[in-house]
């Protein structure tokens, strides 16, 4: 008996294990990271995962066909693109016979386009997983989506009063406090004094009282899951970090609720499912709506039968599809066709300053306006170097691992002081710990009970003209206190400690970078290493503007890391002795982008030597133009914006509106993205690709082996793909996958946003983030990969990783490739490569909607 | 000199996605085994083709071998838990027979 509970808990463990696997990954607020919030169901078809999708969250997997009819008739959708979409789908539409509708005859792919252009618009999706009480009471499902919102809240929002007995874990906490919860019915509440002491038992007590079958668990627990997928989410981040929950506490919490509240239920209680979907029009309805808008007049009742049959072909649902891979179409046409092709010029200055940037859309239009200056190559790298680095700064607070989350940290960097230079570095210290802890101590008045009362009395005389300062006058007041901070804290000059990174590593670093991004050999004098970050005010998601490539966190410590590195003598014979010889008169900088000012600030410039100072002064000339020709670019596609400012009104501008506290927009982050290249710069060099793309420099003749592309393709390219689909269905889902309005966000602890006082914890961008509030600024596209290789080293590499055939077959990215600029591009498909402009290329044909 | 006193025990080998090991290692642990033995990176051939082993950036793609040994009481609980993981997942599994010289260590 004891060992068949035992198998029972077991079985039930993996069953919440696998339900929770569609639950998106939900990073707290610090190092928010992009993800894709289906990777869940990437294991499907891209239109297959999009429609569980909507079964299971009630969410829209593209826009709706009312949008694309707007891009269609602004032409950002044109009538070839829908022909080749449809023929995409249906090959053999165009050897088909015609259509007869009364006096006129039409090609079943007009009729199909019309269908698309004029027809009845998709129903709104509805949730299909739902739970027993949502079905039968759904005053009972809200009463139970409302003690989650309140008991997640208190076991993670890190109020001044901690939820009483949190140290012995969320089941066991709410087990103790439950049935003392006035606001649930008594009888009900005399159900929660019996809950199981072990969560896997209260679950399966639950499930057995509402009348869950084995074979039903995991789609039930995934109903429940579904209904508040902010807070299951971060459950799920949490568990195996010893946060003190898991999925099964959490279930446990929501299932005996919800048969506690059922069993004591009045009401009646309707079996089965209340609702089906409705409103989709049969074919002959869509028929018949389309001969009234063309206004087509004597058409037989069989010639209607002969037009439904055709659109029978293309059913009501998946019409969307077809919109969104017309719209892509539209833009990967455009953006292949204008990549550099061999009788292009491509730039062959004397290179006196090789720039690597981030691979980040952002640092698109830094590259092209610096190389818009004599002597520049830029080139893209994941913004974290290839240094994968848990960083302590000076102050010695908790360490940040700098890296992306596929991998873990592999080495300890820690901030030191310069030994010549060890007064100033503990002043500064000393600085930015008292200003540290007066804002600490503001901040912990603030939200204690009593205190707040006196700190008015106290500190409101200050606080209060700070505040209207900082609302009226943002630009001043952050330069008054940049000046405070200079005065307290003036920046020391510091080094890294790498002395825990060994020698190999080092060497093994340094080796993959520079083979990875093609810089071998024609070194300039600098190599400039630029990470990024953003510095926007008041914004809980201002990591989510940082570097994805550096868990959330501004990059400038992993290029300082590895300039140091690259800087290293021992490191350099080594690499000669590989075959890479950077000169001896070639010197690593690093620096950091400001994404929300785009200021570029040198870092450790009290590292180079007297020999490079007037290189570094140029360079940094350069930038403060790059910058500002950027700012101003950008500024005129922010809200708010006035009209026809000169470029210098324009840099101060944008500057201002990252110091404004109460601005939504400080800045537009990824939108748009929409490719990620990997090719020479020489392919995309001169092109204003408006910071649409992630770059990712490649030289496929150095890459004999094809590691290099392999490491691009299954880490760069996968990061870019999270974000890709973060931006996407942010856009498209925003109720469920878009974190609503930042007007109305309140922070829960250091975990995320609610919307409002109560409720799920929001997943996702904020609205702000991809709308202007009125209309769209991100085009929700999937990404398209553009590749310059060989393709049987693609095909190879494909071979071998299974990530890659999931994203590349199921149509998460599109693949363009291409072993040389005289080249065409190929698109990759499961059956082989085939010509990007053939239209039947790769087609997915489906055997219910093959044209009859 | 005597030979050492060997108990019996039982060895499950399970090899699963980056992704996937983390739901193994809690079950492992939830059913009551002392510990296991985790080696990241391995390749192979299977059901699904070659399966590329270490990729430098990117741990959670790669696949992961988890060794565990317990005694006979915990064995049934632990594949009871393992199968519809793996059911749903490209992974698989060994179970076999061993021997230990310190069952305390897993029991």
């Amino acid at each position: 008996m004891t060992a068949d509970i035992e198998s029972r808990r077991a079985q039930l463990r993996s069953d919440v294990s696998l339900a929770g696997r569609l639950l998106p990954t939900h990073y707290p607020l610090e190092t928010f990271i992009a993800v894709n919030p289906l990777a869940g169901l990437e294991g499907m078809p891209f239109e297959q995962a999009t429609r569980r999708a909507g079964d299971l969250y009630g969410m829209r997997g593209t826009l709706r066909e009312f949008d694309f009819r707007e891009f269609h008739r602004a032409g950002r959708i044109t009538d070839g693109d829908l022909d080749r979409a449809l023929m995409r789908r249906y090959p053999n539409l165009s050897d088909a016979p015609e259509v007869v509708l009364g006096d006129r005859s039409m090609s079943r792919l007009e009729l199909l386009r019309a269908d698309l252009m004029y027809g009845t618009t998709t129903p709104e999706p509805k949730r299909s997983y739902r739970t027993r009480s949502e079905t039968q009471a759904p005053a009972i499902i809200e009463a139970v989506d409302t003690q989650t919102a309140k008991w997640c809240a208190a076991f993670f929002g890190g109020a001044s009063w901690p939820m009483p007995g949190r140290e012995n874990g969320f089941y066991a906490a709410w087990r103790a406090l439950a049935p003392a919860d006035r606001k649930v019915p008594r009888a009900a509440r005399a159900e929660l004094r019996r809950a199981a002491v072990c969560a896997e038992d209260a679950v399966l007590d639950a499930l057995s009282k509402l009348g869950v079958d084995d074979d039903a668990r995991i789609a039930y627990l995934q109903a429940h899951l579904t209904r508040m997928p902010g807070w299951a989410a971060h459950v799920q981040w949490s568990a195996g970090r010893n946060a003190g929950i898991d999925l099964l506490d959490y279930l446990a919490m929501r299932l005996t609720y919800e048969s506690a509240l059922l069993a004591h239920h009045r009401g009646s209680l309707p079996a089965g499912r209340s609702e089906e979907l409705t409103g989709i029009p049969s074919a002959r309805q869509r028929a018949t709506h389309l001969i009234e808008v063309l206004g087509l007049a004597d058409v037989s009742d069989s010639e209607i039968s002969a037009a439904a049959r055709v659109l029978t072909a293309v059913p009501v649902p998946a019409r969307e599809m077809l919109w969104q891979n017309a719209f892509e179409a539209n833009c990967r046409d455009d953006l292949l066709s204008r990549l550099a092709s061999p009788d292009m010029p491509v730039a062959v200055d004397e290179v006196h300053t090789h720039l690597v940037s981030c691979i980040d859309t952002r640092s698109e239009g830094l590259r092209r306006h610096l190389e818009s200056l004599d002597g520049y190559q830029t080139l893209g790298f994941a913004g974290f170097f290839a240094v994968a680095i848990r960083f302590t700064d000076l102050l010695g607070g908790p360490p940040s691992d700098l890296c992306p989350v596929l991998i873990s940290p592999s080495h300890e960097v820690r901030e030191v002081t310069d030994p010549d230079m060890s007064d100033a570095a503990a002043r500064q210290v000393a600085g930015l710990r008292g200003l540290a802890g007066a804002e600490s101590a503001f901040h912990s008045a603030k939200e204690s009970l009593a205190a707040p009362f006196t700190l008015a009395e106290a500190a409101g005389w200050v606080a209060a003209p700070l505040f209207a300062a900082k609302t009226l006058a943002p630009a001043t007041t952050a330069g008054a206190r940049r000046r405070l901070l200079g005065a307290v804290a003036p920046a020391a000059p510091t080094m890294l400690d790498l002395d825990a990174m060994p020698l190999d590593d080092r060497v093994l670093f340094a080796q993959v970078a520079l083979t990875t991004m093609g810089l071998t050999y024609g070194f300039g004098r600098l190599v400039v290493l630029c990470g990024h970050g953003s510095t926007a005010e008041n914004n809980p998601y201002q990591a989510s503007l940082d570097c994805g490539a550096c868990g959330g966190q501004q990059g400038g410590p992993n290029a300082r890391t590895a300039v140091a590195v690259f800087n290293q003598p021992a490191v350099r014979d080594r690499l000669r002795d590989l075959g890479i010889d950077i000169p001896a008169d070639t010197c690593f900088v690093a620096a950091q982008h400001d994404t929300a000012t785009d200021r570029v600030v040198l870092l450790d410039t009290h590292l180079v030597p007297a020999t490079h100072l007037g290189d570094i002064s140029r360079l940094s000339r350069d930038l403060t133009y790059a910058g500002s020709a950027l700012a101003a670019e950008r500024c005129a596609v922010l809200p708010g914006t006035p009209r026809a400012l000169s470029q210098g009104r324009a840099v101060r501008h944008v500057r201002t509106r990252a110091d404004d506290w109460a601005q939504v927009y400080p800045e537009w982050g990824l939108v748009g993205n929409a490719a990620f290249i990997v090719a020479p710069r020489d392919v995309t060099r001169g092109i204003d690709l408006q910071r649409r793309a992630f770059l990712h420099s490649y030289e496929a003749d150095i890459d004999q082996d094809g590691s290099a592309l392999e490491t691009i393709l299954t880490a760069p390219l996968v990061v870019a793909q999270w974000i890709n689909c973060q931006y996407y269905f942010s856009t498209v889902a925003p109720e469920v996958f878009g974190a609503g309005t930042k007007t109305i966000h309140n922070v829960v602890g250091r975990v995320g946003v609610i919307a409002g006082h109560t409720g799920d914890l929001r997943l996702g961008l904020p609205w702000q983030s991809v709308s202007d509030g009125e209309k769209l600024l991100h085009e929700p596209m999937r990404l398209l990969a553009a590749v310059q290789a060989p393709l049987d080293r693609i095909d190879t590499i494909c071979d071998r990783n299974p990530i890659l055939q999931r994203l590349f077959g199921n149509d998460w990215v599109t693949v363009a490739a291409r072993e040389h600029p005289r080249e065409q591009w190929q698109r990759w498909s499961r059956t082989g490569w085939r010509p990007w402009t053939e239209s039947l290329s790769g087609a997915t044909i489906h055997p219910e909607e093959i044209v009859q | 000199m005597t030979a050492p006193v060997l108990t019996k025990m039982t060895k499950v080998e399970v090899v699963v996605s980056g992704s996937d090991a983390p739901a193994v290692r809690e079950l492992i642990q939830s059913i009551g085994a002392t510990g296991y033995t985790s080696l990241s990176g391995v390749s192979g051939l299977g059901h699904h083709g070659y399966h590329q082993g270490r990729l430098l950036f990117n741990q959670q793609a790669a696949l992961e071998l988890i060794i565990t040994v317990v005694p006979q009481p915990r064995i049934e609980a632990l594949l009871a838990g393992l199968r519809p993981l793996l059911d749903a997942s490209s992974g698989v599994m060994f179970v076999t027979e061993t021997f230990v010289s310190r069952p305390d260590y897993f029991s």
